[in-house]
């Protein structure tokens, strides 16, 4: 199941250090573990996500690094520097937090200062970085105002801006977008991503919105009961999941029971349809919008039970004998969409045919 | 207040004021009650606080020899320094044990075990105010559990009497009774505080001290406040407790008060609880003014 098998820098010297590297770390809360050996290297510069359904460890990860919890076993390092030790406040580590966690006696300006002025930075030097972060995240004009005086996109920024003050190693945010309605979530990534690019410090970003992971990660670790399912670029997470648990929690997909050699796929009614490599019984994936409905070579049959128009595709859902679930297909070209209870034949290209868990 | 109500048009205020004085009525108890016994017996203190005592007899002749004479007898000015002290003592004593008891409570103890709490907090006011301070006397005392214990344990050969009957057993006396007004007032508003704000300002480089006294006691202010108020204003005018176990050395402004009452020098008895009530008032203005001046950032 678990798939990231990584390579120490101290093993292959002629790697630069990474970012932050969690060394077979273990969390368990009294006997419940929250994580299982956990081995991550998050490289200096990328956007990382840790992406997961609630209890699958994700958030613990982020408080191991923050040090707001403290590892059963296992290190973590930060640029060669082991920090698993250190109290929170002496850790190069700033957090977005959930729920923003502004000081509501200060104003804006003064919460971005609060960061420098705990490491004594003098006013001469901390007055420019705070209006430099300010205009970094598009509040230069808002510095005086109360928290309270904020809509929530504009409390958010002002979170990252008093992070980032600290030109830290690693930023870490913590669902920082979950309590936004969708049109400004959509906005933010957006934002958060030039930010990103702006400043180019790590960040650590925790979510369980699948969307939100891809839009803006350059790679995203997807977890789940403690462990990492899959750790990969956007692409090739959803491109090729090697598990079930992560097809189905990244995008749509149609899974079918199945027995594979070379090439092919057997389905529960002895349809063959075309797959890529594996071998004996495994589940097959294929995403909704990798079938066409035309018949081809390999060709799996099933009758149209229903068709949604859901604007920039049609979905059609198709009962087939070999799976419980009618198979859904996304048609991107509306102009061929058939009608309920017609006969339809479904194909897909070998490559698109993804065997998952075979039974070797 | 004063800002919304001149922007209302003239004509609209005269009906509305009519209708005001009809719902005003449910004070008119209250008002009766605090004018029967306490505005009138108040103004009463004034005017005997600048008349004369001859003979034991008030005569009406107006002076201010009262005052005078009370700052001209060294004993009452330093009696007076001393309440002061003791109750800022006890005042920071009492509070300062009960802070950590309500950060305590309010972050750490799980919701359902803070009732109890609680109201073992509260359980010493189901018994008499004078049995709770007398009782101090069977620890304190020579025949006391300290005693018994120290001579138990080989510390001392005989019983020591410095336990009781000075400034020390009143504050320790006077802590334990006002600890529990103090606990009761910050755990309100400690309870309400969002913890996050505390681990964002540890995140941000503040050490646990730091976010405490940074974040946490600024937003708090109203509440330590006013359990400042409700802790030094009551032990400021103090006088069972001194009298029952601070004996001599222990005499508070209260005492005096009493003493005057009690030899029936009315009149200066008078002037000195004049002279109190006149600096709580003092002290009690001071304190609203700070406490509106950061009530200006709450939403």
């Amino acid at each position: 199941m678990t798939t990231t098998v990584l390579v120490h820098p101290d093993t292959n010297s002629t790697r630069p250090p990474a970012g932050i590297e969690l060394r077979r770390v273990v969390k368990r809360y009294g006997s419940q573990p929250a994580l299982r050996a956990l081995d991550l290297e998050i490289r200096d510069g990328e956007f990382f996500c840790l992406l997961g359904p609630s209890g699958c460890g994700k958030t613990t990860t982020l408080n191991l690094i923050g040090g707001f919890v403290a590892p059963t076993e296992g290190e973590i390092w930060i640029r060669s520097r082991r920090i698993d030790t250190l109290p929170p406040h002496k850790r190069p580590v700033n957090t977005v937090f959930q729920s923003y966690a502004l000081f509501p006696h200060m104003s804006v300006r003064e919460n971005v200062r609060f960061g420098l002025k705990m490491d004594r930075v003098s006013r001469s030097e901390s007055t420019p970085r705070v209006e430099e972060a300010l205009r970094l995240v598009g509040l230069e004009d808002f510095g005086d105002r109360m928290p309270a005086q904020l809509s929530g996109g504009q409390q958010q920024r002002v979170a990252v801006a008093r992070a980032l003050v600290k030109r830290p190693a690693v930023l870490l945010l913590d669902e920082p977008l979950g309590a936004l309605d969708l049109k400004l979530r959509q906005r933010l990534q957006i934002e958060l991503a030039q930010i990103h690019r702006d400043v180019g410090t790590t960040f650590v970003y925790v979510t369980h919105d699948q969307e939100e992971a891809m839009s803006m990660a350059d790679r995203i670790a997807v977890m789940n009961d403690g462990r990492i399912e899959q750790l990969g670029t956007p692409e090739e997470i959803y491109r090729r999941p090697t598990s079930r648990f992560v097809a189905d929690f990244i995008g749509d997909s149609n899974f079918f029971d199945a027995t594979v050699a070379s090439d092919v796929a057997e389905l529960a009614d002895g349809s063959r349809v075309p797959c890529a490599g594996g071998s004996g019984a495994a589940t097959l994936m294929v995403r909704p919008e990798s079938i066409r409905l035309a018949g081809s070579e390999g060709a799996l049959a099933g009758r149209v039970v229903q068709t949604s128009f859901l604007g920039s595709y049609v979905r059609v859902a198709v009962e087939t004998a070999c799976a419980e679930a009618p198979v859904i297909v996304a048609l991107h070209d509306a102009t061929s969409v058939p009608s309920i209870g017609e006969p339809v034949e479904l194909s897909w290209a070998a490559g698109d045919g993804i065997v998952l868990e075979p039974g070797t | 207040m004063t800002a919304s109500t001149a922007t209302v048009p003239r004509r609209a205020i005269l009906p509305r004021l009519g209708a005001g004085l009809v719902s005003y009525a449910g004070f008119i108890p209250a008002i009766v009650l605090l004018g029967l016994f306490f505005l009138v017996p108040l103004g009463i203190i004034v005017c005997y606080s600048f008349w004369e005592t001859i003979d034991y007899s008030v005569v009406h002749h107006w002076t201010s020899d009262n005052y005078h004479y009370f700052f001209s007898v060294t004993a009452y000015v330093s009696t007076m320094w001393a309440t002061l002290w003791v109750a800022v003592l006890s005042t920071a004593l009492a509070i300062g044990l009960a802070f950590p008891f309500a950060y305590w409570l309010s972050r750490y103890v799980p919701k359902r075990l803070r009732t109890p709490l609680l109201v073992l907090v509260i359980v010493p006011f189901w018994s008499s105010y004078l049995l709770r301070v007398y009782s101090w006397l069977t620890i304190l005392g020579e025949k006391g559990v300290l005693n018994r214990f120290l001579e138990w344990a080989g510390i001392t050969s005989h019983p020591l009497s410095v336990f009781l009957y000075d400034r020390p057993a009143v504050i320790l006396v006077l802590v334990y009774l006002y600890f529990p007004f103090g606990a009761l007032t910050l755990y309100s508003s400690i309870e309400r505080f969002d913890w996050n704000q505390l681990r964002a300002a540890m995140d941000l480089g503040a050490s646990p001290l730091q976010a405490i006294f940074r974040i946490l006691v600024p937003q708090i202010r109203p509440g330590i406040i006013t359990a400042i108020i409700f802790v030094f204003i009551p032990i400021l005018g103090e006088y069972l407790t001194p009298q029952i176990v601070g004996g001599t050395g222990g005499v508070m402004i209260g005492n005096l008060i009493v003493n005057f009452f009690q030899e029936a020098e009315y009149t200066r008895g008078a002037a000195v609880s004049l002279l109190v009530a006149a600096f709580i008032v003092v002290l009690l203005v001071v304190f609203r003014r700070s406490l509106s001046a950061k009530e200006a950032y709450g939403a």
